[in-house]
């Protein structure tokens, strides 16, 4: 059977939607982070009104699925997807807990962006460091660090900018 | 091994580029997309939204049961979700929105100089059933502009957005009504090459019913994707 045509989401995505989502944390176990930056467009205008969606293992690298063998420990208070809306500038930002690393690969969060002017989704993989990773390897070197989050200094934000394209542009997966 | 697959040039699907869509110029990125093993963590995807929201029997026509509906034509809209393999889709959450009669969503972006309707809320979650079927009663949406391409009036149609089994299948698209004179100007329905696929995006008209709740029903059946299009990396 063929698969059903996706369309974009366009402009009026209920907020709720994305608010009631936005916080992955609040009743995880482990280390509470917040992942923020930019979705960008050709010539680095913000993409307003768009959404980002997040799918990543809990604290200990355990996916919320029957899938994942060890599924059976996953963290009950860790719901595992999230989900942001950009600002007038185009920024995102989601709270959740630093993720584990699932058997195979390193830590990272898959992420989904959803735009006016995307007839389909977007989808790319943050990294929080440069530990050898089967997905990440399949991205040429010389792009593979757009991939990876920067993290503050002093606290737990991680910056992440989606660059949808052009100059700098974000490595994306096929789909 | 690893099959590569992708869906970039399927004529099944929407171009990226669409003629007169301005921000599908400017977001489509320029470089081919990776290809990459798929591995737990994109086989695996939220399943548990059903537990986690509030999601109910769900009717948008009017904001709660003993209230007034929405002014608009009632309809019933229902049909299945499956995967490529033809299995249900059971427990798969659809969050849907949509316009009101006069085309008119409540949302703070919507500077269309039409009503709002009191009683039309507009936007609400269900679950399929056991047979990975859905059914909600709405009303009609109306047209509405879209004000800054100075011609492009968008035909009737609702939002759905479905979380199946896995973040490969996280489906989101706008389900039109046959028959629309502005079904043959929308850009987006247009941009599907295939006729038979562009027929996917448009609801079937269903049975009408008569008694408690009279409606006209439309359907619509939607195919994620399944097993075929998720390999294993082993
Ligand atoms: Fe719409």
């Amino acid at each position: 059977m063929i698969v059903s045509p996706f369309c974009t989401i366009g402009p009026f995505f209920p907020f709720e939607f994305a608010d009631e989502l936005s916080d992955m944390a609040e009743h995880a176990i482990g280390t509470p982070i917040i992942v923020t930056g930019r979705v960008l467009e050709e010539g680095l205008g913000p993409t307003r009104n768009s959404i980002v969606e997040f799918w990543q293992p809990d604290s200990n690298g355990i996916f919320r699925h029957p899938l994942d063998p060890r599924f059976a420990e996953a963290d009950p208070g860790f719901p595992g997807f999230g989900r942001a809306r950009t600002d007038h500038d185009g920024w995102y930002r989601i709270r959740t807990v630093l993720p584990g690393a699932p058997v195979g690969r390193a830590p990272h969060i898959n992420v989904m962006v959803l735009a006016i002017g995307l007839t389909r989704r977007l989808v790319t993989t943050v990294f929080f460091s440069d530990a050898p990773d089967p997905v990440l390897e399949c991205v040429p070197p010389a792009l593979r660090s757009r991939l990876i989050a920067g993290k503050h200094p002093d606290t737990e934000t991680y910056r992440f900018d989606l660059i949808l394209r052009g100059e700098n542009e974000t490595p994306f997966f096929a789909d | 091994m690893t099959k590569e697959y992708s869906l970039y040039d399927d004529r099944s699907q929407m171009l990226r580029y669409i003629d007169r869509y301005p921000k599908s110029f400017t977001r489509t990125p320029l470089a081919p997309l990776i290809q990459r093993p798929l591995t737990l963590s994109e086989r695996t995807g939220p399943i548990g939204l059903a537990q986690q929201l509030a999601i109910g029997q769900l009717d948008l026509s009017r904001p709660k049961a003993d209230a007034p509906r929405a002014l608009g034509q009632l309809i019933s809209v229902s049909g299945r979700i499956l995967d490529e393999d033809g299995s249900p889709l059971r427990g798969a959450v659809i969050e849907l929105w949509q316009a009101n009669a006069a085309g008119k969503y409540i949302h703070k972006m919507d500077n269309h100089q039409a009503p709002i309707d009191p009683n039309f809320i507009g936007h609400g979650r269900l679950v399929t059933n056991e047979e990975g079927e859905y059914q909600f009663f709405s009303i009609k949406p109306g047209a509405y502009p879209v004000l800054e391409s100075g011609w492009w009036w968008r035909p009737p149609h609702i939002h759905f957005s479905i979380f199946g089994v896995s973040w490969m299948d996280r489906y989101v698209t706008q389900i039109f009504f046959p028959g629309d004179p502005l079904n043959e100007t929308d850009l987006l329905l247009n941009g599907v090459p295939d006729r038979a696929t562009r027929d996917r995006l448009i609801f079937e008209f269903g049975d009408t019913t008569m008694g408690d709740v009279s409606s006209v029903g439309y359907k619509r059946d939607f195919i994620l994707r399944g097993h075929r299009r998720t390999p294993e990396l082993d």
